[in-house]
């Protein structure tokens, strides 16, 4: 029973915490001129 | 050039500072957005990129050529161009921690720059580590 509670806590806690997701977040460029 | 930078798969927001010279692309939420694509249609818009510049969340890699790549996504990474910074991240490679960082991923060589010059593949430089996690 307080295994079930555990696994289930911890599931829970899994979902919710924020996680570092692996994506491109900003792009600059710097732009002279007419080609 | 707005316009067609908007129209690009993975673009959420484009601003154009015309004083500076400065672009700034913001990737839709996913972030699943191509910069190689990115800088061939700003030259396909007729407007020449003296730098670019990324930044990303992702982890240190050794592909199987034995180079250091940062994975943005399963099927998006990018060779670090060795360096300092690059070879402190070294011992990270394969490992779980995730890393946030500043690069620049392309810079104009001198004299007139061609479309069909544009590279399709970019190499990473690190600039500056922003998180490890």
């Amino acid at each position: 029973m307080y295994r079930r509670s555990f696994g289930l806590l911890l599931l829970a806690g899994c979902l919710f915490v924020p996680r570092l997701q692996a994506q491109i977040k900003h792009i600059e460029m710097r732009v002279e001129g007419m080609t | 050039m707005k316009q067609h930078l908007q129209r690009q798969s993975g673009v959420a927001n484009v601003d154009v500072s015309l004083i500076d010279g400065k672009v700034e692309v913001t990737p839709k939420e996913d972030g699943q957005i191509d910069p190689a694509q990115l800088l061939k249609a700003t030259y396909d818009s007729g407007v020449s990129v003296a730098e670019l510049d990324m930044t990303a969340t992702g982890k240190v890699v050794k592909d199987s050529t034995g180079d250091f790549v940062l994975q943005v996504s399963p099927n998006h990474s990018f060779v670090l161009v060795q360096s300092d910074s690059a070879k402190g991240l070294e011992p990270l490679a394969d490992s779980s921690t995730t890393i946030t960082a500043r690069g620049q991923l392309y810079k104009k060589s001198g004299g007139k720059q061609k479309k069909a010059d544009v590279p399709t593949s970019l190499k990473l430089l690190i600039l500056e580590v922003q998180k490890k996690e």
